[in-house]
């Protein structure tokens, strides 16, 4: 009856998959038409219409440095409330029980989980190169570079997402982090602006955000403009994606959040 | 021979320091008809959540067929198929896909979740409904669907929260006769309900639990032959009032 291949439950994981596919697809708009709609609000405000008046910066118009930035931030975003949502309406309708009265392990949980946090992350990113290039601002400099950043970043804020979603008792809890934390200091990693721009005193500020890191990491994917060693960034995103990683596992394993 | 399910020494005590379960202790035999009887808030819920994986016991044991249901717990999980007393579900999702979600956690590969699924919307008489969303349902529909996602795996022992609660008499009663033909064919289940009409029916071994231990147990006969039948029997064990009791003798 069971096809447990191995240790893995590989039909459980990709029915994970397919029930959060099949929850986020009732709202598309919510999903995938607000965030490109704000990006393109963002790029013809900030890219085209500010940016016009603006000199370039390292070669490169201010509409093609500013993508990044707000790719990056609709990727966080995006990771975000999807995972913070996946949890949160789990636990507060209860369905989260099906999967723990299941053999599925916690690995294939969080998996699970967070395939559909860089799902809607990729396609959202996608969505907005797509938007950029009726502003001819798209060019990518390194795939494999573009693509580790958005597929990191995008786990290290679902694994983020599911801390918070496993925390919270309310809705309002859920916004915390994004309104106090995720958005100042996504502001401040160098969306619409270098580093050299910043005044002394918060340019040490910008170095111990790890926004800035992938912000620039990205950048240097699209255009190739950089402030910082590509190296710490993508050591900032690996290590962050572990410790999260391990601490999601632990919640998991002794049911934080998730049993009574 | 190994027990379908063995409780020992559980004791499960939430957050705030309620002990809902206090050194419990019980086996259900391979095969049983099991009816797990007691009061609002003696700890039959609890005592549940703890054997199917929702609650985490804070010490005890619990095996089923065998298998330590908290240290091999995947394996244990295998085994068992649970109908809760409250609506656990993805309310906003077709009927058909909860079922079918159900059997893929399981790891059943897609035409056997499928001819499972269309046997168990047709033995609930779900047709109708099949693509309609959780929310959409009536109470008793909605009790269908758990008692469908419940049996999507074939399970060796089938758990059973109050499965008839707000359910009508016809489907009841059409509840009652598939329940005693899984029975019949081997299947072990473990029932619990306030309908002892329901229980003296259906289980072949009552348990009573009150305030988080077992006050009593042993075969149906025992309950049922005593002065005023199992009702009686029932309030005794759980220490009801006099006047109560002398009503139901």
């Amino acid at each position: 009856m069971n096809a447990l291949q191995g240790s893995i439950n590989w039909i459980g994981l990709w029915t994970i998959i397919r029930r959060e596919w099949s929850r986020l697809m009732r709202v598309p708009i919510q999903a995938f038409l607000a965030p490109w709609i704000s990006a393109l609000l963002f790029i013809f405000i900030f890219g085209f219409v500010v940016g016009g008046r603006i000199s370039h910066i390292g070669g490169h118009r201010y509409l093609e440095f500013v993508l990044p930035g707000i790719l990056m931030l609709n990727v966080v975003n995006a990771s975000f409330l999807q995972s913070t949502s996946q949890i949160y309406f789990a636990r507060f309708m209860r369905y989260v029980e099906e999967t723990l009265v299941s053999p599925l392990s916690y690995i294939e949980m969080i998996v699970g989980i967070l395939s559909v946090v860089v799902a809607r992350a990729v396609i959202t990113a996608l969505g907005i190169l797509a938007i950029a290039a009726l502003f001819h601002a798209t060019q990518i400099v390194s795939i494999a570079e573009f693509l580790f950043w958005i597929v990191s970043v995008s786990v290290v804020f679902g694994l983020l997402g599911i801390i918070v979603g496993l925390w919270a008792n309310n809705f309002e809890q859920l916004t915390i982090l994004n309104v106090f934390f995720i958005t100042p200091l996504s502001f401040i990693g160098g969306v619409f602006n270098t580093v050299g721009m910043l005044p002394g005193w918060l340019k040490w500020m910008a170095y111990a955000n790890p926004f800035f890191y992938f912000i620039n990491g990205l950048r240097h994917a699209m255009i190739g403009f950089s402030e910082a060693n590509a190296w710490i960034g993508v050591g900032v995103a690996l290590g962050l994606s572990a410790v999260l990683g391990v601490s999601v596992w632990r919640l998991f394993s002794i049911g934080y959040g998730l049993r009574s | 021979m190994t027990p379908a399910l063995h409780v020992s020494h559980l004791r499960k005590v939430y957050g705030r320091g309620t002990v809902a379960v206090d050194d419990l202790s019980f086996d259900v035999q391979e095969g049983d008809f099991f009816g797990f009887l007691g009061p609002n808030g003696a700890g039959k819920s609890s005592t549940i959540h703890c054997i199917a994986g929702i609650a985490t016991p804070t010490s005890g044991k619990i095996e089923i067929f065998g298998v330590d249901a908290v240290k091999n717990y995947r394996e244990a999980r295998k085994l068992i198929g649970l109908s809760p007393q409250e609506f656990n579900v993805d309310t906003f999702a077709k009927v058909t896909d909860i079922i079918d979600w159900m059997g893929g956690y399981f790891g059943m590969r897609k035409p056997e979740r499928k001819a499972r699924v269309d046997m168990l919307i047709e033995k609930f008489d779900l047709v109708p409904h099949a693509r309609k969303t959780f929310r959409e349902l009536s109470g008793g529909l909605k009790r269908r669907v758990m008692l469908a996602r419940a049996m999507i795996n074939d399970p060796k022992l089938l758990i059973l929260d109050e499965p008839t609660a707000g359910v009508d008499v016809e489907l009841r009663r059409d509840l009652w006769r598939y329940l005693q033909e899984l029975n019949r064919d081997g299947k072990t289940i473990f029932l619990t309900s306030h309908y002892l009409e329901e229980v003296e029916r259906l289980c072949a071994t009552i348990s009573i639990i009150g305030a988080g231990n077992i006050v009593r147990q042993g075969p149906k006969a025992d309950f049922v032959n005593e002065p005023g039948g199992l009702e009686a029997a029932y309030l005794r064990a759980t220490g009801a009032e006099p006047e109560l009791l002398a009503g139901a003798v």
